[in-house]
């Protein structure tokens, strides 16, 4: 069945990459690293891109990888880390880690990387619920400014664009952000569902994930973040209503640190080349991006003023934490409290029987060989690459079950580690570390 | 019926040649990747996206619904012969499963796995193409203090799991919750017990925790207790699947499983592992032999089974109806139909009916080409158990390795597996039950979540807990589960 399945998997993909590689691109292979889960904003640029450089045949080949965690600061911190100095490598990133980098404290900056254009952008919007009492931005407004505890705002994870959003309109109407009532939620379905069911006051969210439920009239926008009415969005902005806001969610891409300034040249027309592109062209109009390409010093003085921006804001939420006083949470401490007092009442137990278990001699050279071929793994793994690791791991897991056949249990260890490997490194495009052999498989 | 006409044009359309083939192609791949440890649908769909450009939507769509079917078809082959589940999915199913492929069963249980995914996927298949527009309704009423109930339902519920030993189960089920702490706390992004490493703030992943306790920790065991034993010979007088009496014992389990898993499915609430322990909690309390569970018991591999189809099914009612994504497999097949210029929503329905409904139709043809598929599978997969010992378990450790490897290529996380893995063999080893470590890694934060969410939207007033019918009458079934074993137990004494 495998077998089968990873045939017609092969099929598939080789057909794919057959109509790609019409042209002789100018790029043999670019790298592209979307610090996000699949299915997310993230993943979906670096996925367009992909389509985008393929078929304008710009790139021969653009596999994309996900680096997910943290807001993308653990992409970032790889990207840094890991890819200093390579010029066939580029991230997505934008607004959203800049928030990330605050909110977690991230040690890496987007100072740290190599900024290369600015893409697309999306505009946030401020809806109720269809059956919601407030009809119009100025009726929110209102109450929330009479008990702005009352109001609860509901939107992606803490210190993402929907939060950001929240703060700037507090501190237009200066209520301090740190009142601000925000629950994050995490990932665009969980919002919208308490959003469509009332279960939050009011909901912030990007235009796209908004779009098709005001059209259906489940949802009543009050406002777009965009400096001037969009076409074809019948949404007042924000500016109309008073507020002094522009604000958008854009994402950007960026190369490793270290690139000499010719590469940094390289990748930067090459970027421009793909957003005239016919492909990415159609690409933005089918997900409602904006196009905001950027590049160059603009670019980064651009990101230096949001940069700016965001920062302060979200330390306007923390401000009030400290100053309130926020009593801890008793739960962690009632977790940990379960587990040791659980794990005293085990531990005599264990440590009688463990001591009678360890006296008996003959058990030791299993176990031996256990903890070397996990300890060996884990030390070859990124050094010497998956293949060699694997192998070892297969071999002595199988001498700690069977003294006899070496040969044949080491033949298995190299079949299997190889095979395994040129099945998702080479037909699923998933990045494995190719260590040693990086240049025989 | 109107619904009955759409659904007639869907099949009529769903069964042209093209179609069927994609179709086929789709299962054959979702059923692979299933088995693929580390390799979910969500990340198939992904790799697709961009070949599959090029294809008319419709049949794109039809081979994007065998993959996601397709995968929960495959996961339980990893689970039962192996012990290591593929997806979160398929966890529940581990805990039988693998005990009675370790007795010669595993045909059996692989066959009442395939029968049960068929049954549930169907059932469920038919109750969305009717109800989906009401469920959906429905599933938006439940807020945070709803999750939240819900959660703690869940709890009571699955105490039946905790094993014979109190102290030994809560200390388990006191580590799960503990390793559920690590991470971001959601509601104000700090970092909590993450003890500076960059990698622990989205916290533990549950798969992990699974492949490490269960397969790695299993396979350490086996090889400090067991290693130069003689091992036992699996007689394998049943390559055939299922008797008499695995059938009678099957068909209910079956059922069950689906009411379970499809309403949960439609609730967006901790993927498939909440279902799936449901069900199998739920059999072991009705079951007339509750000592057998853990031991090989068919009712919890066909339960589970059941419910995380039918939990599959559910999660397609929010997204086609409402655009709303809950599940990681949601979110791409959302991204998929972005990628047509289509809205899910209120919407798709009225504006291509053709699309939705040739889907919905594909889904049942689909669910009959995966058990023909996976029937005559049965006897060649159940055959794993006769590969020598030290092969097997070689190949266990490097697939768990692989596998947590892939899922976000963090040299951590493999850390974590042996890690866990050597936690699991001592647990193993002194009789600590293994479940309730899973099970407080999943239930943990999002009880804690929703009930923190619950009262920063009431500000702060515990009083939102009974005064929201729903929540209250949550919360009323709990109390009730808590007390309802003591009476079974008298009743049957």
């Amino acid at each position: 069945m495998t077998r089968r399945a990873s045939a017609a998997l092969v099929t598939v993909t080789m057909l794919g990459w057959a109509t790609c590689a019409a042209a002789q691109p100018a790029v043999d292979e670019l790298r592209i690293i979307a610090p996000a889960a699949p299915g997310g904003g993230w993943d979906q640029t670096a996925r367009v891109m992909q389509q985008a450089l393929q078929r304008a045949g710009l790139v021969r080949i653009a596999p994309v990888e996900n680096v997910p965690g943290a807001a993308g600061t653990i992409g970032l911190a790889r990207f840094i880390g890991a890819e200093a100095g390579r010029r066939d490598v580029v991230m997505v990133s934008g607004l959203i880690m800049l928030g990330g980098i605050v909110t977690h404290h991230s040690p890496v900056t987007l100072h740290d990387v190599t900024p290369l254009a600015r893409l697309t952008g999306e505009y946030e919007v401020i809806a109720v619920p269809a059956a919601s009492p407030f009809r119009s931005l100025r009726d929110l407004l209102d109450a929330f400014t009479a008990r702005p505890e009352s109001i609860s705002w509901g939107g992606g994870s803490a210190g993402g664009s929907d939060q950001i959003l929240a703060g700037l309109v507090a501190d237009a109407v200066r209520v301090s952000p740190s009142r601000v009532n925000y629950i994050a939620f995490s990932g665009g379905g969980e919002s919208l569902s308490a959003i469509l069911g009332g279960q939050v006051s009011v909901g912030i969210n990007g235009l796209a994930e908004f779009a098709s439920q005001i059209e259906a009239g489940t949802l009543r926008a009050l406002a777009i973040s965009s400096a001037a009415r969009l076409p074809g969005v019948e949404v007042p902005t924000l500016r109309e209503q008073g507020l002094a806001i522009d604000f958008e969610n854009w994402r950007s891409l960026v190369a490793p640190p270290g690139l000499a300034a010719a590469d940094r040249a390289r990748l930067g027309s090459l970027v421009k080349a793909m957003v005239a592109s016919a492909p990415w062209r159609e690409a933005l109009g089918r997900y409602r991006w904006l196009d905001r390409y950027l590049a160059g010093d603009e670019f980064s003085r651009f990101a230096a003023a949001e940069e700016t921006r965001v920062r302060d804001v979200l330390r306007k939420f923390a401000a009030g934490e400290d100053s309130s006083g926020r009593a801890p949470e008793p739960y962690p401490w009632l977790v940990i409290a379960g587990l040791l007092i659980t794990g005293a009442l085990l531990a005599p137990q264990l440590f009688r029987s463990m001591r009678g278990h360890t006296a008996d001699r003959s058990r030791r050279a299993p176990v031996l060989l256990l903890a070397a071929a996990g300890v060996l793994h884990l030390l070859l793994l990124e050094r010497a690459g998956f293949v060699l690791a694997a192998a070892v791991l297969f071999w002595l897991t199988a001498r700690a079950f069977d003294p006899l056949h070496p040969l044949r249990d080491g033949l298995f260890a190299i079949g299997m580690s190889a095979s395994a490997y040129v099945l998702f490194a080479h037909v699923l495009h998933l990045s494995l570390p190719a260590g040693l052999l990086a240049g025989w498989l | 019926m109107h619904t009955f006409e759409l659904l007639r044009d869907g099949f009529a359309s769903a069964l042209s040649w093209a179609h069927l083939l994609w179709a086929l192609v789709g299962v054959s791949l979702g059923t692979a990747v299933g088995v693929l440890p580390g390799i979910g649908p969500a990340l198939t769909v992904a790799l697709l996206l961009p070949i599959t450009f090029n294809l008319d939507p419709t049949s794109a769509f039809i081979m994007f619904g065998g993959i996601y079917y397709g995968a929960m078809y495959g996961g339980s082959t990893t689970s039962i012969l192996l012990n290591t589940p593929g997806e979160t999915a398929s966890i529940a199913t581990a805990i039988d499963g693998y005990a009675m492929a370790r007795q010669g069963r595993g045909a059996a249980a692989l066959t009442t796995s395939a029968i049960g995914s068929f049954v549930a996927g169907t059932l469920a298949t038919i109750a969305l193409t009717f109800f989906s527009p009401l469920l959906a309704s429905v599933a938006l009423r439940f807020g945070p203090a709803e999750y939240f109930a819900l959660a703690v339902l869940a709890f009571t519920t699955v105490s039946a799991l905790i094993g014979g030993s109190l102290v030994r189960g809560l200390f388990s089920l006191f580590l799960g919750l503990a390793l559920g702490l690590i991470g971001i706390d959601q509601l104000t992004g700090d970092a909590r017990f993450a003890f500076g490493i960059p990698q622990l703030l989205d916290g533990i992943d549950v798969l992990i925790l699974v492949i490490g306790l269960f397969a790695v920790g299993e396979t350490f065991y086996q090889g400090w207790y067991h290693g130069r034993d003689t091992p036992e010979v699996i007689a394998m007088q049943t390559f055939t699947g299922m008797s008499r009496e695995d059938w009678s014992r099957s068909w209910r389990p079956w059922l069950r499983g689906t009411l379970i898993g499809f309403p949960l499915g439609v609730l967006p609430v901790g993927g498939s592992v909440i279902p799936t322990f449901l069900s199998y909690s739920v059999e072991k309390r009705l079951s007339t032999r509750p000592e057998e569970f853990g031991h090989g018991a068919i009712e919890g591999v066909a339960g589970p089974e059941a419910a995380n189809n039918a939990a599959a099914a559910g999660v397609l009612v929010p997204l086609l109806t409402l655009g709303l994504p809950s599940s990681a497999t949601a979110a791409v097949l959302l991204a998929a139909f972005e990628q047509y210029g289509l809205q899910p929503g209120p919407l798709l329905f009225s504006t291509r009916p053709d699309l939705v409904w040739t889907l919905i139709a594909s889904l049942y043809i689909g669910n009959v080409m995966l058990l023909v598929l996976n029937l005559p599978l049965v006897s060649v997969w159940a055959r794993v158990m006769l590969v020598p010992r030290p092969l097997l378990f070689g190949g266990i450790l490097v697939l768990a390795s692989l596998g947590t490897y892939s899922l976000n290529a963090s040299m951590l996380d493999v850390v974590l597996l042996f890690a866990t893995g050597a936690v699991g063999c001592v647990m193993r080893a002194h009789d600590v039950p293994l479940v309730p470590a899973v099970l407080g890694l999943v239930l943990g934060p999002l009880a804690e979540l929703q009930f923190r969410r619950a009262l920063a939207i009431s500000e702060g007033h515990l009083t939102v807990f009974v005064t929201r019918p729903l929540c209250a009458t949550l919360l009323a079934l709990s109390v009730v589960v808590l007390i309802t074993p003591a009476f079974f137990r008298d009743r049957r004494t």
